[in-house]
């Protein structure tokens, strides 16, 4: 097969502003403004990649000939991004892996020259593979570098922790993580509808784009193929054409294809009717079952996907959620809720040790957004924590967004946690406690800059 | 939206029928349960379990550890790694936290498709309404828990007694909480089931605890109090 043979050469430009939320890959609103950062990256290249909202790929072979050398490129790259308004890293590297890892690893991101990434590799912690399962059990085995996990024989990789062994050795190895099958009928496999009167409004595109997809995925499925990524191909009455590449992996449903349509459409304001919509598969890869399995996900039946698409059809795509366990200090930074029919890729994995996290048993109630409180003494005053941790009185009573007092009668704490003191955008100060009141609930509370907070509720 | 409902129910045929018939007709229960559910959980059936909280979460770990799918419905707020901690794995889940104004629509489509759907009603929910979600749980064999009141459940749940532990005036932290769980069943004739549980127990798992009855919390559950007294009480 082409395995051994050498990874293309990406540009990943990652926008921190979008990979900064606490969801992956559904919000719209989201996606919608980051259409106008691929419009920027598509003046440098016609073919870009969008992986999720937030970042997005391009190959270097030909704009780094034309704009004078890779660094050349990220370096005028981002700054017309920055032009524009985003903050943005670029990472240039062998193959998407490495280049999205590269783009995380510097403040302007890093530069890794043809053939030297798996040594760039070779130096990350295995967490940077995002494949929780794994991620947990090789440190435990002694592999905690991707050097060590390319040292071993993939066949053993292969065999010894199953696919995702396989994808995570090839990865290691600065690898494709399956190989493409070098020709390319797309042609044949491709689906299009035309619309004549032209559609003026967008929702009847939409809709037509989940039929076509449906129609993709049965003709790939038939030909025993997934495809990698899928071009959606716009036209307009008045001629103009727009065509955007999104990341697939043959983890979308028809639906978060018809999604990902209508991101596409709202973020451009064509001024004719919508003429033609064309679906066409990139990059095609055996299909190995379903492959949400790559992420230790269990595979949904039919009849429970049809189920919870019929729901997404009454929501909308991203109102109805899988959760994935992530790191995190604060319990409701320790969920991601990926939009059903998505591919899960927690940022901050849940193997790593994260200091400071509160020890189990975990809440049963954890609020998004943290509610108001106040905690008083016995006179009535506000409780406050000095800098050396000491609280000014012990706790007395408990009111939780604007609820009467109830008593407490027990508590513990404080439990300073300082975090990302090197980010000042999210660097935050924490003194938390837990408090029982005497109607038996118990909380997590936390004083954070003069205010008292409530996180969550154990019941 | 009353008709909408309507129309999700007739629309799908009742294809799981055979799975009710042929003997699946529990669904598994974590061990601490066996006592309030003997069983398990009754296909076909609502359950309460009271407020939100991880009783609702633990009725349904047992049967997804066992390869079923839940929903939940309702729980914007819902703490999943307590779920997680309790057995119920994240990777059979889906969450539904805002199903908006046509909700019993969205319960409908879910039961058709989810073996457990887990509810926090928004509200109270008419007579009609419940009734119609109460035969699609029926007609597609699958249970709906419901985080609240239901007049028409087959079985009830609640805590009615809670304590925690290890945690004391300034020191020590929360450990676990004891809690007094009673079940009743429809049935007039059925008596209430009682049970002691650790909800949850120190790792967050949940387990049958002894009943305190004054004398020492040891033995083979064992104690959890750490240097601390129990404290906090619930009635």
């Amino acid at each position: 097969m082409t395995g051994q043979a050498t990874s293309r050469r990406v540009l990943v430009l990652r926008c921190p502003d979008w990979l900064d939320r606490d969801s992956v890959g559904g919000d719209s609103v989201g996606a919608r403004a980051f259409e106008s950062v691929v419009a920027i990256v598509g003046e440098f290249c016609p073919q870009v990649e969008v992986l999720r909202p937030g970042i997005c790929a391009i190959g270097t072979r030909g704009p780094a000939r034309y704009f004078g050398g890779e660094a050349e490129l990220a370096r005028k790259l981002t700054e017309a991004v920055g032009r524009g308004g985003f903050a943005c890293q670029a990472g240039v590297a062998d193959g998407l892996f490495a280049a999205g890892l590269a783009a995380r690893a510097g403040p302007a991101g890093l530069l890794v020259r043809p053939g030297e990434t798996p040594e760039f590799l070779a130096g990350l912690p295995v967490y940077a593979l995002d494949m929780p399962e794994l991620c947990e059990l090789l440190p435990r085995l002694g592999i905690e570098t991707l050097g060590q996990l390319a040292a071993l024989p993939p066949a053993e990789a292969a065999s010894r922790f199953g696919p995702p062994g396989k994808l995570a050795s090839r990865l290691a190895r600065g690898l494709d993580p399956r190989p493409l099958i070098p020709r390319r009928p797309a042609a044949d496999l491709s689906v299009q509808l035309e619309f004549d009167p032209p559609a003026e409004q967008s929702e009847p595109v939409i809709f037509a784009a989940k039929a076509l997809a449906d129609q993709m995925h049965d003709r790939l499925a038939a030909a025993g193929l997934a495809c990698v990524r899928v071009q959606v191909q716009v036209r307009c009455a008045d001629g103009q054409e727009l065509s955007r590449l999104w990341r697939h992996d043959g983890l979308l449903s028809a639906l978060a294809v018809a999604e990902r349509v209508r991101w596409q459409l709202d973020g451009w304001r064509g001024a004719a009717g919508i003429t033609l919509l064309r679906l066409v598969p990139d990059q095609l890869v055996r299909a190995t079952g379903r492959q949400l399995a790559l992420w230790g996900d269990s595979v949904p039946s039919d009849r429970v996907a049809r189920a919870a698409i019929r729901v997404q059809a009454m929501l909308g795509h991203d109102r109805v959620t899988r959760p994935v366990l992530a790191g995190g200090r604060r319990p409701a930074e320790q969920v991601l809720l990926v939009p059903f029919g998505d591919a899960a890729v927690p940022q901050r994995p849940a193997g790593q040790p994260w200091p400071g996290q509160v020890p189990p048993p975990a809440p049963a109630t954890v609020f998004g957004v943290p509610l108001p409180a106040s905690v008083a003494d016995d006179s009535g005053n506000e409780v406050t924590v000095s800098g050396r941790a000491q609280p000014s009185a012990p706790p007395a009573s408990l009111a939780v967004a604007g609820r009467p007092a109830s008593t407490v009668i027990a508590w513990a704490g404080p439990w300073p946690v300082t975090e990302r003191w090197w980010d000042p955008r999210h660097a935050r100060r924490q003194a938390r406690f837990q408090l029982v009141t005497e109607d038996g609930a118990a909380w997590l509370a936390a004083l954070q800059d003069g205010r008292w907070l409530i996180e969550a509720r154990y019941d | 939206m009353e008709t909408g409902l309507a129309q999700v129910i007739s629309l799908s045929p009742a294809r799981h029928r055979d799975d009710v018939l042929t003997g699946a007709g529990l669904l598994p229960v974590l061990p601490a349960l066996r006592e309030l559910l003997p069983g398990g959980l009754q296909r076909g059936s609502v359950v309460t379990s009271g407020g939100w909280g991880l009783l609702s979460l633990s009725l349904a770990a047992g049967a997804v550890a066992d390869g079923a799918w839940c929903a939940i419905v309702g729980v914007p707020a819902a703490g999943l790694r307590a779920a997680a901690q309790a057995g119920l794995e994240p990777d059979r889940l889906l969450l539904v936290a805002e199903p908006g104004p046509g909700w019993a629509q969205v319960v409908a489509s879910l039961l058709d498709g989810f073996d457990i759907v887990l509810l926090r009603p928004p509200g109270q929910p008419s007579a009609q309404l419940r009734r119609k979600l109460e035969a699609a749980a029926r007609r597609y064999g699958s249970v709906l828990l419901v985080a609240g009141d239901w007049p028409g459940a087959q079985s009830r749940l609640l805590v009615t007694d809670a304590e925690w532990t290890g945690i004391g005036l300034g020191h020590g932290r929360l450990r676990a909480r004891k809690a007094q769980v009673i079940a009743s069943g429809r049935g007039a004739g059925e008596r209430p089931r009682l049970a002691w549980l650790w909800l949850p127990g120190p790792d967050g798992a949940v387990t049958a605890a002894a009943a305190p009855a004054g004398v020492a919390v040891a033995g083979p559950q064992g104690d959890y109090a750490g240097a601390a007294e129990p404290l906090a009480s619930s009635g």
